[in-house]
């Protein structure tokens, strides 16, 4: 065939270098409506689920069993459960209907039900609802830190960066698993040198994980996966006992942390029964209520490419931010594995969080180039730094971030740099040369600075476990060398677990250290001119981007 | 070695993890339950700033007592910023007051767990992943939490999973 040239300058789109597939019901290729979904239903005798989503108690599976008997409230379920899925959507869309309304249907009802209530709704109606139903009255949102070497002055200055640049919440993770204890330590101090109140964690085997909190070292968790579909959770080498034990343990030694999970998950580890991926994912965020976890990170996640590959694929990881959002938790709404080549099709599919706002609508943006990313890459980097800015600008939207000057990033990034290389000193660790924290300051990425002696560098990093450093121990480190402000950031943040305040709904903390949870700011959005109001200052700080002509600056 | 030498090392080790864990290890009960405080989300949250004299640390340190000052002078330590049992089951009537209450009873058994030891607590959470345990061994694990740490929401949430680790044919084979 003669080919068209119109065709061909098609066929060389970004947009055309991303993968798609046709739905596949059989094996759970289907985002949404899947024939093989249950239809919803449930029965209860003496206080007990018998019944669910036409299964009977004999034949759950235990993730069945954990949600009837944790998530779903018996006492409102039968009266939720009868009414029609189309005017629980409507209530959702309606402000003259109130958040705790919506609320205290939705802990009724069946995963079965909470699909059927999304298989009306259109986006547009999704993010009117998730303007109402996010927990937590003000957005917020999430960056990943790392580099492919896991250079800790790099993560160090990145982390500083991104603290300044509005980032509440920032995750890392490794390149070389035991890097891990500098990587965790790098950021704790360099959020602390960008905006004190900035919440750290570090994603990594559940076990190491939690150790790391235990120690101080990092403040919460996010990394605890749960699934859909048994098999899926036992390969996962978990249970819901085992997973809302470890939530506990967490808890007990006074540190936050979500549940993590998402569309798609299922279908790739290949068991989803062929059931729809909302489907499955409302499972997940149920159990993920059932064990009394404040938050859950999902919408899709680092499966992305898969909802995204089929139809009405990212109108499903909108309906699953909204359900669990919906079942009054906080939601991380993912917007961070990178899942397409074109620009247009990221943007859009982050509009969906950025315009409604979420509890943390990346999480995360890479504050760092997406060569350096180590969770896979980024829906967003740090190149994207004022595309955000100006979209937030454009639109009049909080999305999170802030525009920062050249000056006050060099100095932080300096700082932090020169915090990290007090600590390594005082705690005998492999020197941090005054070389590499110039690079440090000025890098772009892990290309612009010098290599570390990384055999040198794991054998301290395993000394930081096998010596027992905890998070006092590097307050002292920052104040003998002369860095109080650091260290009197840290000693708050490692303070937050003697009240547990920041355990609850959609915590963060402001730079006085401060509590915002979804329990002193609720979401009362009751439509125009209700909900979160952005601030003059806030505004300010948004509108004066430094790209703007003054116009006085041409007065005659 | 010789059995002095055995003896000295082991009474080291265990002088070790003494020290480690120091008050949890010395006080393995879990505190009493507590009567409740009658705390209201709007007027007494964050306990922090509205409540601060209901707050301590397990080692008996105030918020107040946690200054740069003192962790420089030694008076601060690692095990006194950790979060008490009673803490816990406050900040479990806040979430019950805003209607979370499935968050409260993951406080509250939180509030138990504080009791038992940061490594036996990993170990736990290993031995309640799949295929790691047989029924007796989660049986013995929620004894020793009943009667070791006064955990009882953890033991028979334990015995549960024991349970349906059974049905769904998740036990260790034995």
């Amino acid at each position: 065939m003669k080919r068209s040239k119109r065709f061909e300058v098609l066929a060389a789109r970004p947009v055309n270098q991303d993968g798609f597939v046709k739905e596949w019901p059989e094996v759970g290729l289907i985002a949404m409506g899947s024939p093989n979904d249950p239809i919803p239903s449930i029965k209860i005798e003496n206080g007990k689920i018998v019944e669910m989503d036409g299964v009977a108690r004999s034949n759950f599976d235990f993730i069945e069993q954990f949600i009837a008997d944790y998530a779903i409230d018996v006492k409102v379920a039968e009266k939720a459960m009868a009414m029609e899925a189309s005017q629980i959507a409507k209530m959702l869309v309606d402000v003259n209907v109130s958040r705790k309304e919506v609320v205290d249907i939705v802990r009724g009802l069946t995963a079965a039900k909470l699909v059927a209530v999304f298989n009306t709704m259109n986006v547009v109606e999704m993010m009117m609802a998730m303007q109402k139903m996010r927990a937590r009255k003000t957005p917020s949102n999430q960056c990943h830190i790392t580099n492919v070497n896991d250079n800790p002055v790099l993560i160090a200055a990145d982390g500083a960066e991104a603290a300044l640049r509005g980032f509440d919440e920032m995750e890392t993770t490794v390149a070389v698993v035991r890097y891990a204890p500098f990587n965790a330590l790098a950021l704790l101090i360099g959020s602390q040198a960008g905006r004190g109140g900035t919440l750290i964690q570090c994603a990594l085997e559940e076990a190491t994980e939690l150790e790391l909190g235990m120690r101080g070292i990092t403040a919460y968790a996010e990394t605890i996966s749960v699934y859909g579909t048994e098999n899926v959770f036992v390969d996962g080498d978990d249970t819901p006992w085992s997973k809302a034990f470890l939530a506990s343990a967490y808890a007990s030694r006074g540190l936050k942390m979500r549940f993590t999970s998402g569309t798609g998950s299922e279908v790739q580890m290949g068991y989803a029964e062929g059931k729809s991926m909302l489907y499955l994912e409302i499972r997940c965020i149920m159990l993920t209520r059932g064990a009394g976890v404040q938050g859950l990170q999902n919408g899709s996640v680092s499966c992305i490419g898969v909802p995204a590959a089929v139809p009405s694929g990212i109108r499903a990881v909108l309906a699953e931010n909204l359900c669990a959002a919906m079942l009054d938790m906080e939601v991380a709404s993912s917007n961070d594995q990178t899942f397409t080549h074109s620009d247009i099709r990221r943007t859009a599919r982050t509009l969906m969080q950025f315009l409604p706002g979420t509890d943390f609508i990346c999480s995360g943006y890479s504050g760092v180039p997406n060569y350096d990313n180590m969770f896979a890459g980024s829906n967003w980097d740090v190149d994207d730094y004022d595309d955000w800015n100006i979209m937030q600008r454009d639109l009049k939207v909080d999305g999170g971030l802030r525009p920062a000057s050249e000056e006050e990033v060099i100095a932080v990034r300096n700082k932090a740099a020169r915090g990290l290389q007090a600590v390594f000193k005082e705690l005998g660790f492999p020197a941090i040369t005054d070389e590499e924290v110039e690079a440090a300051t000025y890098a772009h990425g892990s290309k612009d600075v010098p290599a570390r002696n990384v055999v040198e560098d794991l054998k301290a990093a395993q000394e930081l476990m096998s010596r027992g450093i905890t998070g006092i121990d590097i307050v002292k480190a920052l104040a003998k060398n002369g860095f109080n402000d650091l260290a009197g950031h840290i000693l708050n943040i490692l303070k937050q677990r003697i009240s547990g305040d920041y355990l609850h709904t959609s915590a963060i903390l402001d730079k006085d250290f401060n509590v915002i949870s979804a329990v002193n700011s609720r979401n009362d959005y009751r439509g125009p001119g209700t909900g979160y109001q952005m601030s003059d200052e806030r505004w300010n700080e948004i509108k004066n981007i430094s790209q703007a002509i003054n116009p006085s600056d041409y007065d005659a | 070695m010789s059995q002095e030498k055995m003896i000295e090392d082991m009474v080291r080790e265990v002088l070790k993890s003494m020290s480690k864990g120091a008050p949890i290890a010395q006080t393995p009960q879990a505190a009493p339950v507590a009567a409740t405080q009658g705390l209201n989300p709007d007027k007494d949250y964050p306990l922090a700033t509205k409540r601060p004299e209901l707050l301590k640390s397990p080692t008996g340190k105030k918020l107040s007592d946690i200054t740069l000052a003192n962790v420089l002078n030694g008076d601060v330590k690692s095990q006194d910023v950790r979060i008490a049992p009673e803490t816990l089951r406050m900040q479990a009537e806040i979430a019950d007051g805003v209607g979370r209450n499935q968050f409260g009873d993951n406080l509250r058994r939180a509030a138990e767990l504080t009791a038992i030891p940061d490594e036996r607590i990993l170990q736990i959470y290993n031995a309640l992943r799949p295929y790691r345990s047989t029924r007796a061994e989660l049986l013995a694990i929620a004894e020793e939490m009943e009667t070791k740490y006064n955990a009882k929401i953890n033991a028979a949430f334990v015995r549960e999973a024991a349970g349906v680790y059974e049905r769904r044919n998740r036990l260790r084979a034995e």
